[in-house]
């Protein structure tokens, strides 16, 4: 009988341990930040030497990851550079957080390598001070402030503890210091997974969608200081849904699908890859007339206001034909693919979701 | 490399503690750094205060028996021989061990799946990719904080029960070895319980299953008693009526009773070793599985 009624007492008090003691709700309405964000001052530029370039290299090579039969990862290869944004894209389900979390040891790959600086990252001496991760808005106990959280890391590797108030302001945080986790925004979450990667000042920044639940002023935030980090030579991989953020932000593109690479390099070599997705807008009061004398190849579709998209014949090939037509030409204008039509072409019929 | 901001703090030196010193000291950071540890002290304290005084009612009616009057004195003499008084006073050294080592059992469960529960468990094996030695510096922070349950009960007992004796009228020694060895024997029970809700939950990950595990196994093992009575009525072998020492929490009371916990029990050592053999074999697998899984 009293150990019946010590169980049931003790079973609440485990329930109770996991509520909240004191931290206040979380602030649905209020913004992500809590104060000033990432110091508007120029940080960097700094010359990189070819050591601590070819140290903050993330190279992936043959990478295969395999659950019950599914292969969540498929001999994937590809390198980040140091001193660069790399963004890693992928539809859902396309084995982008797989692949990051391989690359920090916590999944062991079924075949491949990938090392940072060309050592797996579970033989890096100090791991934190070289490689800083962002891997989930929700790592922390509910029941924690930020300052501890932040602390407990320090404390484990080692860093003075004070260095979690310098990242706690650096972040915008440092009002929000001493709430708990519970009373924290997603946006603040984020902050705070920013602020933990940063800690050890590493070489290295990986980052899994960072910028989820970062209203405008947070996602400019985030660009920013990854801009800023890049600039000062570090290296910075980082996955995101948002195409049109990463268009401004990324200088490399590594694209993924159903756990395969579908494209890597530069924004505008991926970009242009593309080019048989560009379009011509013309406009002509004869646009009958110009479709006839286009050819087969070329495919008319109407724009409304005297002006059709050409596909099939480029800008060249369509002004030639309307001057030995003598079709008056009053716009011509060639439009290339952004990132998402490049991004859904390059993933197009590879199922996300397996 | 360009340190983000004129950092002060990096260039102070940190823990220069080897890596486990420091996995330890972080434990208790997290223990500290939510509300667990408060209320499972809290509620240990009340546990062992109700305890005490339930065991000192008992011990009253020991000491004096409400019987006709040659009954009564015969059994005064009996409850007051010398070493009938020193195994009272070790019992009130040792009041509520039955039931409290749940809470160093259950915070050692919490010690490790509150890292999966809370997700943390990614952020704490980026900082120090060595599982084994994240593993052991949780084993440690049990172990620890088994050995602090013990000695928090032991400081409450080791106040109420000179009192409560002097107010009896019996003059006995707490500091005999009859008393030691018990105080001691309890803080070897402490210890392992935490070290093996530790391990189970490292094992089970789950916090849920985990909890309701470590309750099960403890509550679930005095059920051996029964079971082994009834397969003795059946088949008589005397190896059963001592078999149920293999239930962890019946180990624990071998371990810690002095004469036997039960009618045929085996002697305490064999209780020790059950005991430790669970909880070495259960953050054994707990290590082998952390260092095979992955974390998602």
């Amino acid at each position: 009988m009293v150990v019946l009624l010590a169980v049931v007492v003790i079973g609440g008090l485990v329930l109770l341990a996991r509520r909240n003691r004191d931290g206040p709700r979380p602030d649905r309405a209020g913004t992500d930040g809590a104060g000033p964000g990432f110091p508007d001052r120029p940080l960097g530029g700094k010359r990189v030497s070819a050591a601590l370039m070819s140290l903050g290299r993330i190279e992936v090579c043959g990478l295969r990851k395999e659950y019950r039969g599914i292969r969540a990862v498929d001999d994937l290869s590809f390198t980040v550079e140091p001193g660069r944004v790399t963004g890693f894209l992928g539809p859902n389900g396309a084995g982008k957080t797989t692949t990051l979390r391989m690359l920090l040891d916590l999944v062991e790959p079924t075949a491949g390598t990938a090392t940072i600086g060309g050592v797996r990252y579970a033989d890096l001496d100090q791991p934190i001070r070289r490689v800083g991760a962002v891997l989930e808005a929700g790592a922390a106990h509910k029941d924690r402030t930020g300052r501890d959280h932040l602390r407990i890391v320090c404390q484990s590797a080692g860093i003075p503890l004070a260095r979690a108030d310098e990242v706690l302001e650096l972040v915008g945080l440092g009002a929000a210091a001493n709430r708990t986790f519970r009373g924290y925004s997603l946006g603040m979450r984020q902050r705070l997974g920013v602020a933990a990667a940063l800690l050890g000042d590493p070489q290295v920044l990986i980052l899994d969608e960072p910028a989820n639940g970062l209203d405008p002023e947070g996602i400019r935030w985030m660009r920013d200081l990854l801009r800023t980090l890049a600039t000062q030579g570090r290296t910075i991989l980082v996955s995101s849904h948002l195409l049109g953020e990463m268009e401004q932000l990324a200088d490399d593109l590594v694209i993924v699908a159903a756990g395969r690479l579908a494209a890597q390099g530069t924004v505008a070599s991926v970009i242009g890859s593309m080019t048989y997705l560009s379009r011509t807008l013309v406009r002509t009061p004869e646009l009958g007339k110009l479709a006839a004398v286009l050819g087969s190849d070329a495919v008319v579709t109407p724009a409304g206001d005297a002006g059709a998209y050409i596909t099939g014949a480029d800008a060249v090939a369509i002004g030639d034909a309307a001057l030995r037509a003598g079709i008056a030409i009053h716009q011509l204008v060639t439009q290339l693919p952004d990132l998402e039509a490049a991004f859904l072409e390059l993933t197009a019929g590879k199922a996300s979701i397996r | 490399m360009t340190a983000l901001l004129d950092s002060a703090a990096l260039d102070q030196a940190g823990d220069t503690g080897t890596t486990l010193v420091r996995l330890i000291r972080a434990e208790f950071m997290k223990i500290r750094t939510t509300s667990t540890g408060e209320l499972f002290l809290t509620g240990f304290i009340v546990f062992t205060a109700m305890a005490l005084t339930i065991n000192g009612f008992g011990i009253h009616h020991q000491l004096d028996p409400q019987q006709g009057l040659a009954g009564r004195a015969q059994a005064l003499a009996q409850a007051r021989a010398p070493a009938s008084v020193a195994k009272m006073a070790a019992s009130m050294m040792t009041s509520g061990q039955r039931i409290c080592v749940l809470f160093a059992l259950l915070l050692g469960v919490l010690i490790v799946t509150s890292e999966f529960a809370n997700q943390t468990a990614a952020v704490t094996f980026v900082t120090v990719p060595r599982r084994t030695t994240v593993i052991m510096a949780k084993v440690a922070a049990a172990a620890c904080c088994g050995a602090l349950f013990w000695l928090v009960g032991t400081v409450l007992a080791a106040v109420a029960t000179p009192l409560f004796l002097y107010s009896q009228h019996v003059s006995t020694s707490v500091a005999g070895w009859a008393v030691a060895r018990s105080v001691l024997l309890n803080l070897l029970a402490f210890v392992a319980w935490g070290v093996f809700g530790l391990g189970l939950g490292a094992v089970l990950r789950s916090q849920i299953v985990a909890v309701i595990g470590a309750i099960a196994v403890y509550a679930g093992s005095f059920g051996t008693e029964l079971v082994f009575s009834a397969l003795y009525n059946l088949f008589r072998q005397g190896w059963m009526l001592g078999a149920p020492v293999i239930g962890p929490a019946v180990a624990s009371e071998v371990m810690t009773t002095s004469g036997p916990a039960f009618p045929h029990a085996p002697p305490g050592w064999t209780g020790g070793i059950i005991l430790i053999g669970y909880t070495v074999a259960l953050v054994a697998g707990g290590i082998a599985l952390t260092k095979r899984r992955d974390v998602i």
